[in-house]
């Protein structure tokens, strides 16, 4: 009986507080908030009230570095197709090729002073496409791609949302890629035309220099550091002393018993592989014997991955 | 009564629980099968229900999903790992935040990166805005299910605030891409951290009001006490989490009980009701519970704010790796979804910086899979009520 | 004023032969295409918008006002469809009968002293009785949809009526016992301050019955509750509960014929706030009482007097209504019916019994 009359009660309490919440806020009803930022300080001191923002004669302003549409500043793009690469749903088309080296002057420079090398046909993106995470604008060596805090792009066709940002026309595309063409061949035949160079003789400009500053020192260099010579004892490197320890090991390892290319050492950085022949102890330091001791135990607990270096 | 009924042809879709059901009754009645279609203001989504009532009564409801799968495992072995983090907010897009930290957890564990501790603070800070604003949706349509429609567009006013400030922070309003893999993508804003402060001194009462005009309504309160009683074995052999496993008296949240991140320095309370307005496992005591559990979340965004390091200068992007590109391997790393517990298990082949699998186990898949269990015997009402306190999305039950 | 001539417009109207009798009815009619749409539609727009922190509508006209007149020319342009499978004479029938079920209880409301449509000396009684048709209608409407959800809000929303008819005709008779007269115009006489000797106290508001009786606020509160039941608005709209049935029985309809039924909700929705008016709050009398010198009941009290104060009474009322939906939630099924059964009906008992015994002992009018 009593919950009989509890519950009445109770209801009639809450329903008169609901009461007065709702004509508290229609009592209220004379003021409103004005669209702000949240950069504003004053954005939480405004009077409570309506809330309704009248767009589109007022907006809520976005910040500026809000992620909405896209927008390419052409004239900087060197074209290098980062941001075609890091974008999920690949909706950035890109289409370029290289510049002969008398019109590299005609292409210019982007504002930040990079050098252009490409010239940039196409250059679409589709909105559409777009999710609007924003991971092309983070490559872009020049900055000239952005995402810019206009929100209300709306169109009546589809395709209208595919944005054309490359500045080419067809004929003058056409006309470079032409010219382009006529170069490479030039090229082609000039280099067929060209005399071998001698045996020995450095084949990159810094194998020449190299060669060059190495003649003026020692006069017992027989090979230069691009050639690979397999018998001739390799300059040691710097390296670690686990790196060390391991190249030794391996050393040994290909002494001993099967013939090991270049490739099965490699296999054996990588993948799983246990080593089939037993590893004869090398000359270590008992530190270096300690560390190469973990660095075993952890291998073959983790089935011989290694972490990435 | 079974020569009577032998004789007639019942309806196709009269299995066995309905036809026990009118043996039982002892009526010549016939069961009605009704659709709650994908297109149905109650089921939050496009969830279909299809229904066997007697009457006002359900005898039967058993929901049919994939309405939204979008193919979101397929699509990730298809993307590096770094381009799959929007993908990841769009699986439960109310709460993206959680699902892209969840992700990226990881994706860290595989590669065994460290992430600094003011992007732990940043990380921990949005998420449980996040946390507030996704409970915000789930309170306020609620509320509309049940019938009162003003709590729904006060509430939702102030997750206008909590975008505004997300969109200040990062860009976006909703699906923000923020947290990635060994940070985050912008560094907070000068300033972000007192608008958040005066945000949550400006919440906090009107919380209160909201709790006045709907929780403690006692229309609302006999709409949900008693309905759709969860018991609390019942929900763990489900495999349900979050505010559905606490709603039914289960002190379990992942923050608490498989700790990560700087959970472990923050003092909170694991919300679990009492049993003194509602039944432990009914609709309200889920309710209450996400209700009491934007306090909590209130309560950690403060501490955060008063203990993250300041650093100037700080880069978001240092641990951030340039190529992932792991060994292989596999990860699992769980988080508290608002709607539950997120998992992500994530295998590497060590041959590309592709995955070769990543799975997500969704919190509301499995939520709603107990629904079939809770409807039976309930009215039509009721169902929308229960379907409601489950608070399912349907990008997250689909994927 | 020593006493009140009623029915003067009423009167002069009739006899002017059929033109006048045309006119009486369609007083009322226009008086209600008005208001639904000002005061109804628009109105329930605007107060559930300034509840909400919204504006409402405001762009159709200066604050929104030709917002209405713009939604009732689209809804008359639509194409009248009748979905296939529908029963076609119960489909079309029903939202007529739903609206004529609304619109013929205007016949008793007196719109001030000199207008009534029909001044029947137990104009209360068939209110309450032709308020009950649209029952059918609306049983009408949910089946001949041919849709399952309409159906289970037309079966819904006759229930609901039905049995809340029980609490609010037991409220109805608390305020007839104090009148001691079913007609209209002789519960609103009764109020008015008017002595035997054909003189008036002048004390305006606390001539109202609701002041007469300790139990009077009770019969009030039952019959307010009641009647929302009556006309399907929250928190007893689960007929139409959006969230669940779409729309309920009227799930189906567009056009004209929902603008039909729309309309007759709002019909109702003035006419149970003329009822509890009249029956509690005075009706067409005026509310100010004569303040010595000041002689403002005497003033505030005529035809023209009258037609203002029974329709500001009326808004007030459908304000209330309004406020009370944007601010509960929907009752369910059962619990609407406990609510009716074990609640609402052993108190509008209790009332009954006690305004009897009030009026046989304390006022001794009986």
């Amino acid at each position: 009986m009593s919950s009989y009359f509890g519950t009445i009660k109770r209801g009639a309490e809450t329903v008169l507080g609901g009461l007065k919440i709702t004509i508290e806020h229609f009592a209220r009803a004379t003021k409103r908030r004005t669209p702000l930022s949240a950069q504003e300080d004053t954005y939480f001191k405004q009077p409570l009230g309506l809330v309704t923002i009248q767009y589109p004669s007022e907006a809520i302003p976005t910040p500026p570095f809000s992620r909405y549409r896209l927008h390419n500043d052409a004239a900087d793009c060197i074209a290098c197709d980062q941001c075609a690469r890091a974008c999920p749903v690949q909706c950035i088309t890109i289409k370029s090729f290289k510049a002969t080296p008398d019109d590299i002057e005609e292409l210019g420079t982007t504002s930040d002073g990079s050098k252009k090398k490409l010239w940039l046909e196409q250059f679409d993106i589709d909105m559409a496409k777009c999710m609007y995470c924003g991971y092309c604008t983070y490559p872009c060596p020049t900055e000239c791609l952005t995402m810019t805090p206009v929100h209300d792009f709306s169109e009546f066709d589809r395709s209208n949302f595919i944005y054309h940002f490359g500045a080419m026309t067809k004929a003058k595309a056409a006309e470079k890629r032409a010219k382009l063409a006529k170069y490479e061949e030039e090229e082609k035949a000039k280099k067929a035309a060209a005399p071998k160079p001698a045996a020995g003789a450095a084949r990159t400009p810094l194998a020449a220099k190299a060669a060059a500053t190495k003649a003026e020192p020692t006069a017992a260099a027989t090979e230069t550091p691009a050639a690979p010579a397999a018998d001739a004892p390799k300059p040691a490197p710097k390296l670690s002393p686990m790196m060390a320890a391991k190249m030794a090991a391996k050393k040994v390892e290909t002494s001993e018993g099967t013939a090991a290319p270049a490739g099965e050492a490699k296999a054996a950085d990588s993948a799983a592989t246990p080593a089939d022949a037993p590893k004869p102890a090398p000359k270590l330091s008992p530190m270096m014997q300690k560390k190469l001791a973990e660095a075993e135990a952890k291998r073959k607990a983790e089935g011989g991955g290694e972490t990435n270096a | 009564m079974a020569e009577v009924l032998e004789g007639k042809k019942l309806s196709s879709y009269a299995e066995v629980g309905a036809t026990q059901y009118v043996l039982e009754r002892g009526l010549d009645t016939d069961v009605m099968v009704l659709n709650m279609g994908p297109q149905h203001p109650a089921t939050h989504g496009v969830l279909r229900v299809e229904l066997i009532t007697d009457g006002e009564i359900v005898v039967k409801a058993t929901p049919y999903i994939g309405y939204l799968h979008r193919c979101f495992e397929k699509h990730a072995e298809a993307l590096e790992y770094q381009m799959t983090i929007p993908y990841t907010d769009r699986m439960d897009y109310l709460s993206a935040m959680n699902n892209e930290w969840v992700y990226c957890m990881a994706v860290e564990k595989l590669l065994k990166i460290e992430v600094p501790r003011r992007i732990e603070f940043m990380r921990v800070i949005v998420a449980e805005l996040n946390r507030i604003a996704s409970h915000i949706v789930a309170i306020g349509t609620y509320g509309l299910d049940i019938g009162a429609f003003t709590p729904f567009l006060h509430t939702f006013h102030d997750r206008e605030h909590i975008m505004n400030l997300l969109e200040w922070l990062c860009g976006a309003r909703m699906l923000y891409n923020y947290i990635w893999v060994g940070g985050v993508s912008h560094d907070f804003p000068p300033k972000f951290k007192e608008r958040v402060a005066e945000f949550l001194k400006y919440y906090k009462p009107r919380v209160d009001e909201m709790n006045n005009l709907l929780t403690q309504n006692e229309l609302f309160v006999q709409r949900t006490r008693g309905v759709g009683v969860l018991p609390a074995d019942v929900a763990i052999n489900y495999g349900c989490s979050g505010p559905m496993l606490r709603g039914s008296g289960v002190k379990w949240d992942l923050r608490r009980n498989v700790p990560y991140s700087i959970y472990p320095e923050l003092e909170f309370d694991v919300v679990v009701p009492k049993g003194d307005l509602s039944i432990i496992g009914d609709c309200l005591s889920r309710h209450l519970v996400r209700c009491y559990e934007i306090y909590e979340s209130i309560k950690i965004i403060e501490q955060c704010l008063d203990k993250m390091p300041e650093e100037p200068g700080f880069d978001p992007h240092k641990a951030v790796p340039k190529r992932i590109k792991p060994q292989a391997g596999e990860a699992i790393a769980r988080g508290e979804n608002p709607r539950g517990e997120l998992a992500y298990y994530i295998i590497a082949d060590g041959k590309g910086v592709k995955p070769y699998r990543v799975k997500a186990r969704a919190p509301s898949f499995s939520n709603l899979s107990v629904l079939p269990e809770l409807a039976k015997g309930t009215l039509i009402s009721d169902l929308v009520a229960i379907v409601g306190s489950i608070d399912i999305v349907l990008g997250d039950v689909d994927r | 004023m020593p006493s009140v001539e009623l029915n003067q417009w009423s009167n002069w109207l009739s006899e002017l032969g059929v033109p006048g009798l045309l006119l009486i009815p369609a007083i009322p009619l226009v008086f209600i295409a008005v208001y639904a749409l000002y005061a109804g539609v628009y109105g329930e727009r605007k107060v559930s918008a300034f509840i909400q922190d919204r504006i409402g509508p405001n762009e159709t006209g200066k604050w929104g006002l030709l917002q209405t007149i713009a939604d009732i020319l689209k809804l008359i342009q639509k194409e009248d469809v009748v979905p296939a499978a529908a029963d076609k004479t119960l489909y079309v029938l029903g939202p007529i009968i739903i609206f004529v079920g609304a619109f013929a209880a205007y016949a008793v409301l007196p719109f001030g002293p000199a207008f009534i449509g029909a001044d029947l000396n137990v104009g209360i009684f068939y209110a309450v009785s032709i308020v009950s048709i649209e029952a059918v209608g609306i049983l009408m409407a949910g089946w001949g949809s041919n849709n399952k959800w309409s159906l289970f809000g037309a079966v819904r929303s006759v229930a609901q009526i039905v049995s809340y008819e029980i609490p609010a005709g037991l409220a109805i008779l608390c305020g007839v016992m104090m009148a001691g007269t079913l007609s209209m115009h002789g519960i609103t006489l009764a109020q008015s301050g008017l002595q035997a000797d054909g003189t008036n106290n002048g004390l305006g508001i606390l001539n109202f019955f609701i002041f007469q009786s300790p139990v009077a606020w009770l019969a009030f509160l039952i019959y307010f509750i009641a009647s929302l039941a009556e006309c399907n608005r929250a928190p007893f709209d689960i007929p139409e509960a959006e969230s669940e049935l779409v729309s309920g029985y009227f799930t189906e309809y567009g056009g004209m014929k929902f603008a039909m039924i729309f309309l007759a909700e709002y019909a109702s929705m003035f006419m149970v706030s003329v009822i509890i008016s009249t029956l509690f709050l005075g009706g067409w009398n005026s509310p100010l009482p004569n303040l010595g010198p000041l002689l403002l009941n005497e003033w505030t009290n005529g035809p023209i007097w009258g037609v203002f104060w029974i329709v500001t009474k009326g808004f007030f009322f459908i304000f209330v209504q309004m406020w009370v939906r944007w601010t509960l939630p929907r009752f369910r099924v059962d619990q609407l019916m406990y609510l009716c059964w074990k609640v609402l009906t052993p108190f509008a008992m209790v009332a009954l019994v006690a305004t009897a015994f009030w009026e046989m002992y304390v006022r001794n009018t009986m």
